[in-house]
């Protein structure tokens, strides 16, 4: 298959994802019960006729099929809409949290892939009690839930030792923290993959040649075999994103954070439609744009997959 | 959220481990089948007079706000994340058979839609999927369960078709279809039998998570209605008192992360003996 | 120049001082003391608990946007701590003798921040904006209540306008939510009014930054300072930001940690290390209007049985409930208004007395005598419980969720099983609209007793009004309505006092504690008073190096 079949093929996938993500959620906020426009109103007093205004204005009185056809149409053209809550564009809200959300996810990623990179090299294949050692952090470290180990190391860090800024704009500082307990379970998970990698390369007869020829058997390591082990990590990472994304909802909760994790609970415990569907929408983008650049990627270093289907 | 990729090698877990895991699942399955054995009152009895009360002789892990005994109430907590997480598995499974026999037996089309489907909500993090359901059905204990299933349902699904296909690309099958075997009839003398066991490897593995997704849910205030004594919910409340009464919230959430170690412990074991086999 | 006007500034405080005594509010503790002269400049980091979803305080009912805005938005007439009004943009004003008009007489040295300048056509703009179906408004539009419109008699007086005797009017007019804003600020951010305010005061709106902050920088010339305040001109701070900070402990940590000067909602569990600090200031300061109060539903069984409520109010204990659950940082609330509001009743303390044989008897009587399996009253095979549903934003507030807990477990013992539901907002107030609840709790900041109106008047059901306990009787709105209607004090005084014995009487309410305003502050920080919100004002606060 060409490259652009290929990658055609992939971007149709994609926004079949999106549309049936669209889908789901349009559903999903059609069968919450309770009024929106009551959601919207709160507790002001409204006369019958104002809440007939309201929903005139909102669409509301208008049939299922023709709302959803209106909806899918208005998403299309990137129109994303107002939040019901907040009286802005939901694109000027999504651009507002956005960043604090990114530079968490991404700082939790270079953590979460340094950590396994380390341990896993480390650890693979030899010194039985720091494998056992690793083994056992890494258990602990996927069952511990991240509101848990977040509040834990704020108390002990931030609270109780004064080592990092408890506050939200406090530079980099302010973002260990954060980062850290998102890392941490995504790490372990990471570790143990990169691990299973490594061992199965360091069994591979190349090994005994590299060894022949001499180099250190770290450079073996960082060199050779590390390689071989980061693929398969690598072609987690569209469900990394996801779970980085997801576990923002917690993380910034407990860190007081700003950012769209914070965003989606405030919108999804208000009933701000516009708010939660351009949310899942965002997911579902990242997702989709990820893994089709990690399978991309992957078609230009291994020249092997480029003759299989995807 | 755990990733289990049953191609891969699982870790040994040492013998002393699993013992360590079975005794902590024996003395939960006792917190849940009779709380009152281990406990000597109500996990909702209050007594404003010994509230905040640090752990000693009568009180094991301390009291919280209201006075209640803290391992009461983590005794009595057992039920709900264990009942929880392991009905949410069940549903999840059993909804995730379902649709992966359906997509991999029904045809192309039926196969398409379905796969398209669970594309979808594999694109989107469980936590999301689990706070969209409970968007919709409102909070409570029922929601929480069918969130924290709906969460896990697309990656049964897939699993489970993926086996049935596999097993139904097997040479003795094709021979039994041959041989004028009904689409039924095969999926519950092959089909069934040959996908069970990874899948339940895999449920029990997903228990940890559907247990850690519960207590995630009833932290932000969205699992069963109070008073009930659910882990996540008792770390929420202690986590005001972190600095001055420390046992109220971190008992909890050791309760979380031990029983999840426990459950995967018990069930990589599981898992390496199940390949064993293979 | 700089520093004489400083210089000034600080000796024109003190001459204020002087005169108007303790200018704080009568129920304030251990308020900041005034240690030398006010030093001008600086940046007052303040974390609040709560971020309103909009700034406006035209349309919002949060209590932090009124609180925020305070500060930019100046009212006709400031209440005093006596409760008093004083002078503000209006330099004077007459009432008629049926309450249905106010004719203000205003300044004629007031611009807003946007250069407008302030006349009674502003006063116009903004009143009817308020009333207007499409600004939505959540509070401002029920404080102005029966507003019938304002005729702009000359460039600077205005006349306001009632379908009713409003007595009530001078105390809304006080508030925030009623603050004028630049009339030329409606066309020039139509649609963004929740990100932006433009008012005449001494702080000008700069920004908002959501999830995080609001910025307010101070205002170069500020001619209106209310006569109430400890100085004029412009205010000390150069720059207030005030953050959003939800999670308690991190609040506190920033605080401890110096990343701010000042902290609201100070949790209650760590309120003594905040004492202990001597880096740290407390300053207590319990709010006026409706304390945190549970209203049952009288228009459905099992309350609309007077035994059943008296025996639910006997069965609480409340003074060991609120000392444990709050660790005695609330006091105690015994009638539906706080002790510290106009025509608060002191006669009902101690008359409600917790008494749990007493209220056994009531249930007996009331017929719920037969007991199920789990130990709840029966009566013709039903089950005595009551349904309380809330929203995880409201058990939040001041460990309001602990507190019910305590609530469930205290009423279990004489039988009666407290059913907690959690809701989303939205179908909280379709409950509430339909009726459909039997407990309902809140609380309700407002510096004037004609809350009781508001709670009470058979007129005023819900979603419109208050009367969230579902009261129809005659006497009761005839006292409250004629308390709106008059301005003699003594047949106001009396027409509330009957009132809130009704109340009590009847068991309507069950008061629970008095909610107050715990602020913690660096030592560095001087000045803060606090409005008769109980809210702090900026506008004095200076901070020392």
């Amino acid at each position: 298959m060409s490259q652009v079949r290929w990658l055609l093929r992939r971007l149709a996938g994609g926004i079949g994802v999106l549309v049936g993500a669209a889908t789901v959620t349009f559903l999903a906020m059609e069968l919450i019960p309770g009024d929106p426009a009551r959601a919207l109103v709160g507790s002001a007093p409204a006369t019958p006729q104002t809440m007939d205004l309201i929903r005139h204005e909102m669409g509301l009185d208008l049939p299922l099929p023709v709302r959803y056809a209106r909806y899918l149409g208005r998403l299309a053209t990137g129109d994303l809409g107002r939040s019901y809550q907040l009286q802005q564009p939901v694109s000027t809200i999504i651009g507002e949290q956005v960043w604090p959300t990114v530079q968490l996810a991404l700082a939790a990623t270079v953590l979460a892939f340094a950590g396994a990179v380390l341990v896993a090299t480390l650890t693979a294949g030899r010194w039985r009690a720091a494998r056992g050692i690793a083994q056992a952090a890494e258990l602990v470290a996927v069952s511990t839930p991240s509101f848990w180990l977040g509040l834990l190391l704020l108390s002990v860090f931030a609270f109780r030792l004064r080592l990092v800024p408890v506050g939200v704009d406090q530079g980099p500082a302010a973002l260990i923290l954060p980062a850290v307990t998102l890392a941490v379970p995504v790490g372990a998970i990471l570790t143990q993959v990169l691990r299973d990698g490594m061992e199965g390369a360091l069994r591979q007869p190349f090994v005994v040649s590299v060894r022949a020829r001499g180099v250190t058997e770290f450079t073996l390591r960082a060199r050779h075999v590390l390689r071989h082990g980061l693929s398969p990590a690598v072609t987690l990472s569209g469900w990394l994103v996801g779970h980085l994304l997801g576990g923002a909802v917690l993380v910034e909760t407990v860190f007081a954070r700003p950012g769209l994790g914070r965003v989606t609970l405030a919108a999804i415990s208000s009933r701000d439609f516009p708010v939660v569907i351009a949310m899942v929408l965002f997911v579902a983008v990242v997702f989709v744009a990820v893994s089709t650049a990690v399978d991309g990627l992957y078609r230009v270093i291994d020249p092997r997959l480029r003759g299989a289907s995807p | 959220m755990t990733i289990v990729d049953t191609t891969r090698r699982v870790p040994r877990v040492p013998t002393a481990g699993v013992v360590a895991a079975g005794i902590v699942l024996a003395l939960l399955l006792l917190a849940v089948l009779a709380p009152g054995l281990l406990t000597r009152t109500g996990p909702d009895e209050v007594d404003p007079i010994i509230a905040l009360r640090a752990p000693d002789g009568t009180h094991w892990l301390g009291t919280d706000q209201l006075g209640r005994d803290v391992f009461t109430r983590i005794v009595h907590g057992a039920r709900i994340s264990l009942v929880t997480g392991i009905a949410a598995t069940l549903l999840a499974v059993v909804a995730g058979t379902v649709l992966g026999l359906l997509s991999a037996l029904g045809g192309r089309i039926v196969d398409e839609v379905l796969m398209r489907a669970v594309d979808v909500l594999l694109a989107l993090p469980g936590i999301l999927l689990a706070l969209l359901v409970i968007a919709v059905l409102g909070p409570g204990p029922v929601s929480e369960l069918v969130a924290i299933a709906f969460a896990a349902v697309p990656g049964y699904a897939r699993m489970i078709r993926g086996q049935a296909l596999s097993v139904r690309r097997a040479d003795y099958v094709t021979s039994a279809v041959a041989i004028g075997v009904r689409p039924a009839g095969l999926v519950w003398r092959h089909v069934l039998p040959n996908s069970l066991g990874p899948v339940l490897v895999l449920a029990t593995l997903g228990t940890g998570s559907a247990i850690i997704i519960g207590s995630s849910l009833s932290f932000l205030g969205l699992g069963p209605r109070q008073p009930t004594p659910e882990w996540g919910a008792m770390l929420a409340d202690g986590r005001d008192f972190l600095s001055t009464a420390w046992w109220v919230g971190v008992f909890p959430g050791l309760a979380i992360t031990v029983t999840v170690v426990a459950v995967t412990v018990l069930g990589r074991r599981w898992q390496r003996r199940f390949e064993g086999v293979r | 120049m700089r520093q004489l006007r400083t210089m000034a500034a600080a000796a024109t405080a003190l001459a204020l001082l002087a005169v108007a005594g303790c200018g704080s509010t009568p129920a304030a503790g251990e308020g900041a003391k005034d240690e030398g002269a006010p030093v001008a400049g600086g940046t007052f980091n303040y974390a609040i608990d709560s971020e309103p979803s909009c700034l406006d305080p035209h349309v919002s009912l949060a209590d932090a946007t009124a609180f925020i805005t305070r500060g930019v938005v100046d009212s006709l007439v400031v209440q005093d701590a006596d409760g008093s009004f004083k002078p503000w943009l209006a330099k004077s004003w007459k009432v008629s003798d049926d309450l249905r008009t106010y004719t203000f007489d205003l300044r004629t040295d007031v611009t807003f921040h946007d250069g407008t300048k302030f006349d009674a056509a502003a006063v116009k703009a903004n009143f009817d904006r308020i009333v207007a179906k499409e600004t939505k408004s959540q509070y401002a539009s029920t404080l102005i209540g029966p507003y019938t419109g304002t005729t702009v008699v000359d460039e600077h007086t205005a006349e306001v306008r009632f379908s009713a005797p409003f007595q009530p009017f001078l105390q809304a007019a006080s508030t925030a939510y009623l603050g004028i804003q630049s009339p030329k600020a409606f066309t020039d951010y139509a649609g963004a009014l929740c990100e932006h305010v433009v008012g005449s005061g001494p702080f000008v709106f700069a920004s908002h930054t959501r999830q995080q902050n609001v910025t307010l920088t101070r205002s170069p010339s500020y001619p209106s300072a209310p006569p109430n305040a400890k100085h004029a001109g412009p205010a000390h701070l150069e720059k207030v930001v005030i953050r959003f900070l939800s999670e308690s402990a991190t609040r506190l940590g920033t605080l401890t940690s110096g990343e701010v000067q000042g902290i609201s909602a100070v949790p209650v569990p760590n309120v003594a290390a905040v004492q202990a600090n001597t880096s740290l200031q407390l300053i207590r300061t319990d709010a006026q209007g409706a304390v945190y109060t549970l209203f049952p539903n009288t228009s459905r069984a099992p309350f609309d049985d007077e035994k059943v409520r008296l025996a639910f109010q006997r069965a609480l204990d409340v003074d060991t409930l609120v000392k444990s659950v709050y660790f005695g940082q609330y006091r105690r609330a015994w009638s539906f208004l706080s002790p510290n509001t106009k025509y608060y009743e002191p006669s009902l303390e101690q008359r409600t007395k917790y008494d749990e044989a007493a209220a056994n008897k009531l249930l007996d009587d009331a017929g719920w005598t037969a007991r199920d399996a789990d130990g709840y009253r029966t009566k013709n095979g039903k089950r005595l419980a009551v349904a309380w549903p809330y929203t995880q934003q409201q058990a939040a507030v001041q460990q309001r969720g602990t507190f019910a807990q305590a609530v469930q477990a205290a009423e279990k013992k004489i039988g009666i099983e407290v059913v907690r539901t959690s809701v989303q907002t939205a179908e909280l107030f379709g409950l509430v609209a339909k009726a459909q609840y039997d407990i309902f709790d809140e609380s309700w900041t407002r510096a004037d007793p004609d809350l009781l109106r508001i709670f009470y008047a058979s007129t005023s059901k819900p979603l419109t009004g208050q009367n969230i306990s579902w009261v129809n009787n005659a006497e009761v709105d005839g006292w409250v309505n004629g308390a709106a209607a008059t301005a003699d004090d003594a047949k106001r005084k009396d027409a509330y006092s009957r009132t809130q014995l009704w109340v009590q009487e009847h068991a309507v309410a069950f008061p629970v504690y008095v909610p107050a305003y715990l602020l913690a502050a660096s030592t560095k920080v001087h000045g803060l008073r606090s409005d008769p919100a109980s809210f702090p004002l900026l506008y004095d606060a200076w901070l020392s190096k």
